[in-house]
C-alpha cells in the first residue's frame, strides 16, 4: 500500500495542471504521473477529477487540446498552455507563494510564541 | 466570453463527436494505467480493479466533464422545457385556464395601455417635436370675438398672429392653422374626374406650416410663404390618406386642378406619409389650404377681422429659448395687438385686457383637444384594466398553488431520488416562464384586437382614425413583463418552500393527512378577486345606470321618421343675397317627394355637436348679462323636430327676410329673463343695448328641447327666422353667415329607406355642387351624442363581467382542491353516515364565507371608489341601492355556480373507494 498522501486544497489543482502543462504540451495520463512525481507522491489526486478540470481550464481558454499520437503509437489527446494559460500561470503562482509565506510567517510566529 | 458561448454551443450541438471524443480520452487514460499496473507485476483482473479504484465512477467523472464542458446547462434547460410541455398537455384543464386568464388579463391591459400609449403619450409626427410650443392652453374653439372672462388666450385673429409672428424672434417659426375645420367640411371635385363632388375636411394653414413641422412632402411640394399671400394663384395640398385611398395614389393628382368650394385650387402635393395635421381627430384633413384663400374659398367674413379669433399658434423656438420671460412677452404683445379694438375700450373692456394673457404649452402633440377630452375616461379604463389584471394575477397565483400542492408528493419524490432543490426549482420555474411566455403571446393578441375593438367603440364609423392601434415594442415589453413576474412569483416561490422540505416528512405527510383545505393564502387571494370584482360589478353597474338615465332623458322632441340632411350652401358657392331663394326651393323639392310631410330648415339642429350663442337683454329690464344660445329655422322647423309650441305662434311663411323681426323663445328663457312672471309674447329682446336689445318682437313660446347635450339642461335659447337678420346688425348682408343653413330636417309619414339617395338627387337637382355633408335619421344624430358614454358603460361592464369570470374560476379553482384534498375525509364522513345534502353544505359553506368576506371588504371600497367617478356620472352622487344589490347578487350567484359543481362532487364520493385509496 502507498502511504496516505494529502487532500489537494481547493483550487490548488488548476494550479499544478498549469504548471505541469508550462514544461510542455502532454495527455491526461501523462499530466497525472508527472504531477505525482513533481509532488513526490506526496499530494493525493483522484485520477477522476483531473479531466473535469482540465475539460474546464480548456473552456477557460487556458489551454488548448488537440489529437496527436502518443509515445506508444496511440492516438491521444494532447494538452497545451495557450498564452493566455501562461499568463494566469504567473498570477496565481505569485498569489500562491505570497499565501504559502505568509501562512508560515503566522505558523512560524505562533511556534515562537509558544517557545518563549 | 464568445469563444466560451461557441464552446458550449460545440458541447450541445456535436453532442455525439464531444462524447466520442471524452470516450475516448478516457479509456487511453485506463488503458495506460492498467499497462502501468501490469508491469509493476499485478495480474491483469487485479491491475483493472485497481486502475477503477484509483479513478472513480466512470459515470460520474463523464457527468462532472460535461459539466465543465458547460453542457449541462443548455441541455437540462432543453429537457426542462420538453418535460414541462408534456407537463402542461397533460393537464389540459389547469394549462387552458391559465392562459386564458393571462390572455385576457394582459390583453385587457395591453389594449388599453397601447390606446393611452397613442391618444395621451403619443408626440404629431413631425421632426423634433419637443421644441415646438403652443401658445395658449384652453380648449376653445372655432370662432370667438369680444373679450374672455379669465382673459387666458388660446384663440387668435389673423392680424394678432402676424404681429406675433413680426416680434417675436424667439420662434424660429411660428405657425397658424384655421381651430374649427371640423365644423365647416369644403366640398372638393377632381376636374375631369368622374365622381361626384365630396364633403371633406379641409383646413386653413398658413405658408409656413409644414416647414413649422420640418415636414418632406411624399410628391410635389409642400405649402410655402409664397402660397399664403392675397390674390396669389390658389393652391392645395392633399393628405397622404386621402390621395392613396381616394386617388389611388395617382401621381397625376399632383399639378391637377380641383373644384373647392365651386374654386379651381392647384393641389401641389402631398403631405408626407402619417401625417394627419396638428391634432388627433377621427375625421383628419385631406387638404391644407393656405389662410389667405379662406375669403375667397369659405366665404366667410372674419379672416381679416381684427377681433375675430379663429386661429391656434404653434411655433418651434430656437434652441436655449427660455419658457417663462418668452411667455411673459407674447402676453404683452397680445395685449398690444388688443389694445387698439373697441371691444376692450370701455371700463370692462380695460379691465379685461389687464387680464389678458396666453400661456405656453408643450406643442409637440399639437392641438390637444381630443386627449383631454379623453383623458379622465383612458386612465379611469386604466384603472379598471389594472383591477382586472389583479384578479388575473390572484387567480394564476391560486392555480398556481393549488397545482404545486397536488405536486409536492412528486417533487418530494424527485428530491429523494437525488435531485438538489435547486434542480427542483429550475423544473418549476421553466414551466412557469412557459405558461407566463406563451400566455403573454396570446395576451398580445387579444391587445390588438381589443385595441381595434375600442377604437371603434370610441370612434363608430369613423373611416381614417389617426390612432395606431398596433402595440408598440413598449407594450410587449409591458405585457411579457407582466406575465413573467406573475409566473416566476407564484410559480416558483411555492415551488421553493416545497422544495426545502424534508422529502421524508413530505412524502409521509403527502398522502395521509386528513383535511389540509385550501390555504390562508389561497383563500385570502379569493376574498380579494370578490371583493375586487364587486368593486368592478358596482361600477359596471353605476356607469350603466348613467348611460339608461341619459337616453331616457325626456328630450322634448319626437325622432321618429326624422331624417337630418347636413349641407352647405356657403361651401356650394352661394352668396348670402342668393340664400332665400334656394330654401324657397329646397322646400317645394322636398315636399314633391312623396312621403315627406314636414321640410324644416335650420342653422342646427338638436342633439347636434353645434352651438351659437350671444349676450342677450329684454328691453326695457336692465341688462342681466344672460347669454342664450339661438337657432335660426323655417317655418315648419319647430314641427319637424318636434318641438310644441306652448303660447303664441311658431314661425309661417309670412316671417320672410323683409318682414318685422320676430323672435320664439323656450320656456327656460322665459323662466330665466321673466322672473316677474309677465307675459313674455309681445315684448322685445336682442343683443345687450339700449338699441339693439329691442331687435325681435316675442310671438312664442317652446318647450326645453334639448339641443347640444343632454348634461347641458334648461338652457337659455331663442329662436328667429332662418332669413331674418339681427336689425341692429351693422354689417351688409354679404358678412351675415348666419343666415347659411346647416340642416335640412325631414319628417316622412313612414320610414325611407332610400332617404339618403332621395335627399342626394334632390339637392343635386338643385345645384350639383350642393351635397350631402352628412346624413343620418335624427335616432342616430341623437344616438352618437352618447357615443362615449356608451363605450364607457360597455367597456366597465366588459370589464365587470371579465372580472367576474376569474374570480368565478378562481373560486372553483379553491372549492375544487379543497374536495381533492379532503376526500378520504369526506369518505369517512360518508362512512359514518353523514348525509349527501350536508357534505354539499359543507363546500358550499366554504365559498360562501370567502365570498360573504370578499363582499365585506369590496362594498366599503365600491362606495369610496364611487367619489372618484361621480363627475363622470350623469345625475348619480351615490351608489343606488338597486345597483348594489344587483353586483352582490350577481356575485354570490357566480360563487354559489363556482361552488355547486365541486360539492356535488364531493357528495358523490363512493367512501369504500376513498378510502381505499389511501
Amino acid at each position: 500500500m502507498t502511504p496516505q498522501g494529502i487532500d489537494l486544497p481547493q483550487g490548488t489543482l488548476d494550479l499544478l495542471l498549469l504548471r505541469t502543462l508550462a514544461l510542455g504540451p502532454q495527455h491526461g495520463w501523462a499530466i497525472s504521473e508527472r504531477v505525482q512525481q513533481m509532488s513526490s507522491d506526496v499530494l493525493r489526486i483522484q485520477q477522476g477529477s483531473l479531466y473535469p478540470a482540465l475539460h474546464r481550464l480548456e473552456r477557460r481558454g487556458l489551454i488548448k487540446a488537440r489529437w496527436g499520437t502518443s509515445e506508444n503509437n496511440r492516438r491521444a489527446k494532447y494538452y497545451e498552455l495557450s498564452k493566455n494559460g501562461r499568463r494566469q500561470l504567473e498570477v496565481e503562482k505569485d498569489a500562491w507563494e505570497k499565501l504559502t509565506t505568509a501562512v508560515a510567517q503566522v505558523l512560524g510566529t505562533a511556534q515562537e510564541v509558544r517557545n518563549a | 466570453m464568445l469563444s466560451d458561448l461557441m464552446f458550449r454551443l460545440r458541447s450541445l450541438f456535436r453532442r455525439s463527436a464531444v462524447e466520442n471524443e471524452l470516450d475516448e480520452e478516457l479509456r487511453f487514460h485506463l488503458e495506460r494505467q492498467v499497462e502501468k499496473h501490469v508491469r509493476a507485476g499485478l495480474t491483469r483482473e487485479e491491475s483493472m480493479r485497481q486502475t477503477r479504484l484509483e479513478f472513480g465512477g466512470l459515470g460520474r467523472v463523464k457527468e462532472d466533464c460535461r459539466e465543465s464542458r458547460g453542457i449541462t446547462f443548455l441541455a437540462t434547460m432543453a429537457q426542462d422545457i420538453r418535460y414541462a410541455l408534456r407537463q402542461l398537455r397533460r393537464t389540459p384543464g389547469f394549462t387552458i385556464t391559465v392562459l386564458l386568464t393571462l390572455a385576457l388579463g394582459i390583453g385587457a391591459n395591453a389594449a388599453i395601455f397601447t390606446l393611452v400609449n397613442s391618444v395621451l403619450l403619443k408626440s404629431l409626427p413631425v421632426t423634433d417635436a419637443t421644441t415646438l410650443v403652443r401658445l395658449g392652453d384652453e380648449n376653445d374653439c372655432c370662432v370667438d370675438d369680444g373679450p374672455k372672462g379669465n382673459g387666458d388666450y388660446t384663440l387668435f385673429s389673423t392680424n394678432t398672429y402676424q404681429e406675433l409672428k413680426k416680434k417675436v424672434p424667439e420662434f424660429a417659426e411660428l405657425a397658424a392653422m384655421q381651430a374649427g375645420f371640423g365644423y365647416r367640411p369644403i366640398i372638393a371635385r377632381r376636374e375631369g374626374g368622374q365622381a361626384a363632388a365630396r364633403s371633406v375636411m379641409g383646413e386653413f394653414v398658413s405658408g409656413n406650416y409644414f416647414r413649422t413641422f420640418g415636414l418632406q412632402p411624399q410628391a410635389g411640394r409642400l405649402l410655402i410663404d409664397a402660397d399664403d399671400v392675397q390674390g396669389a394663384p390658389m393652391t392645395a395640398v392633399m393628405s397622404y390618406e386621402a390621395w392613396k385611398h381616394e386617388f389611388a395614389g395617382d401621381a397625376a393628382v399632383v399639378g391637377s386642378t380641383f373644384w373647392v368650394n365651386t374654386k379651381p385650387v392647384t393641389v401641389v402635393g402631398i403631405a408626407p406619409k402619417g401625417f394627419y395635421g396638428d391634432r388627433m381627430s377621427s375625421t383628419p384633413p385631406e387638404f391644407y389650404l393656405p389662410i389667405e384663400s379662406m375669403p375667397v374659398l369659405a366665404n366667410v367674413p372674419y379672416v381679416h377681422d381684427h377681433d375675430t379669433s379663429w386661429l391656434y399658434i404653434v411655433g418651434r423656438v430656437k434652441p436655449g429659448v427660455a419658457m417663462a420671460p418668452l411667455q411673459q412677452k407674447i402676453s404683452g404683445l397680445v395685449r398690444q395687438a388688443f389694445a387698439p379694438s373697441k371691444n376692450f375700450s370701455s371700463k370692462e373692456g380695460k379691465e379685461s385686457l389687464a387680464r389678458t394673457h396666453v400661456v405656453l404649452t408643450p406643442g409637440g402633440a399639437g392641438i390637444e383637444e381630443l386627449q383631454k377630452e379623453y383623458a379622465f375616461h383612458l386612465h379611469l379604463l386604466m384603472w379598471i384594466a389594472s383591477l382586472v389584471l389583479l384578479i388575473a394575477c390572484a387567480n394564476i397565483a391560486n392555480l398556481l398553488l393549488v397545482r404545486d400542492m397536488g405536486r409536492r408528493a412528486e417533487m418530494s419524490m424527485r428530491t429523494a431520488l437525488g435531485a438538489t432543490a435547486g434542480r427542483v426549482v429550475r423544473q418549476l420555474l421553466t414551466e412557469s416562464l412557459l405558461l407566463a411566455g406563451m400566455g403573454g403571446i396570446a395576451g398580445l393578441a387579444v391587445a390588438y384586437a381589443g385595441a381595434r375593438m375600442l377604437l371603434m367603440l370610441a370612434f363608430p364609423g369613423a373611416r381614417n382614425v389617426t390612432i395606431d392601434a398596433s402595440p408598440s415594442l413598449t407594450i410587449i415589453g409591458f405585457a411579457c413583463g407582466l406575465s413573467l413576474v406573475t409566473g416566476v412569483l407564484f410559480g416558483v416561490a411555492p415551488a421553493w418552500v416545497a422544495a426545502q422540505a424534508k422529502p421524508a416528512d413530505a412524502l409521509r405527510s403527502g398522502t395521509r393527512t386528513a383535511a389540509t383545505g385550501a390555504s390562508l393564502l389561497q383563500r385570502g387571494l379569493v376574498v380579494l378577486q370578490a371583493a375586487l370584482s364587486l368593486v368592478l360589478l358596482v361600477g359596471a353597474g353605476l356607469f350603466s345606470q348613467s348611460l339608461s338615465k341619459l337616453q331616457n332623458t325626456e328630450l322634448k322632441l319626437d325622432a321618429k321618421n326624422r331624417y337630418i340632411v347636413h349641407i352647405n350652401p356657403q361651401a356650394a358657392g352661394y352668396t348670402e343675397t342668393q340664400l332665400e331663394a334656394l330654401y324657397r326651393t329646397m322646400e317645394e323639392r322636398f315636399h314633391a317627394l312623396p312621403g315627406v310631410m314636414k321640410v324644416g330648415i335650420a342653422t342646427y339642429t338638436p342633439m347636434e355637436d353645434n352651438n351659437w350663442s350671444n349676450g342677450v337683454q329684454v328691453q326695457g329690464q336692465a341688462d342681466s348679462s344672460d347669454g342664450s344660445s339661438f337657432v335660426k329655422g323655417n317655418a315648419e322647423y319647430f314641427d319637424s323636430v318636434g318641438t310644441h309650441v306652448v303660447m303664441g305662434r311658431g314661425f309661417g311663411p309670412q316671417d320672410t327676410s323683409t318682414a318685422p323681426a320676430v323672435a320664439v323663445v323656450n320656456r327656460t328663457f322665459v323662466k330665466n329673463l321673466f322672473k316677474d312672471g309677465s307675459n313674455p309674447v309681445g315684448r322685445r329682446i336682442g343683443p345687450p343695448g339700449p338699441k339693439s336689445s329691442g331687435d325681435f318682437e316675442i310671438v312664442g313660446v317652446v318647450e326645453d328641447t334639448v339641443y347640444t347635450a343632454v348634461q347641458w339642461k334648461n338652457h337659455n335659447m331663442y329662436f328667429i327666422p332662418l332669413m331674418q337678420r339681427f336689425p341692429s346688425d351693422p354689417d351688409p348682408i354679404e358678412k351675415d353667415t348666419s343666415l347659411y343653413a346647416g340642416a335640412i330636417v325631414l319628417q316622412t309619414e313612414r320610414p325611407m329607406n332610400d332617404m339618403e339617395q332621395l335627399a342626394q338627387k334632390t339637392l343635386a337637382g338643385i345645384n350639383p355642387n350642393l351635397t350631402v355633408v352628412k346624413f343620418q335619421t335624427f335616432d342616430q344624430q341623437i344616438a352618437d351624442r352618447f357615443t362615449e358614454e356608451r363605450m364607457i358603460a360597455r367597456l366597465t361592464i366588459l370589464f365587470g363581467a371579465l372580472a367576474l369570470l376569474l374570480a368565478t374560476i378562481g373560486l372553483y379553482g379553491v372549492s375544487a382542491y379543497s374536495v381533492e384534498r379532503r376526500t378520504p375525509e369526506i369518505g369517512i364522513r360518508m362512512a359514518l353516515g353523514a348525509e349527501r345534502g350536508g357534505v354539499i353544505a359543507m363546500v358550499m359553506r366554504g365559498a360562501i364565507v370567502q365570498t360573504a368576506v370578499g363582499l365585506t371588504i369590496g362594498i366599503p371600497v365600491a362606495l369610496l371608489c364611487v367619489r372618484f367617478v361621480k363627475a363622470q356620472l350623469y345625475e348619480i352622487s351615490n351608489v343606488d341601492a338597486r345597483v348594489m344589490a344587483g353586483a352582490i347578487a350577481t356575485l354570490a350567484a357566480a360563487a354559489c355556480i363556482a361552488a355547486i359543481i365541486p360539492a356535488r362532487r364531493a357528495a358523490s364520493i363512493d367512501p369504500v373507494q376513498a378510502m381505499r385509496s389511501e
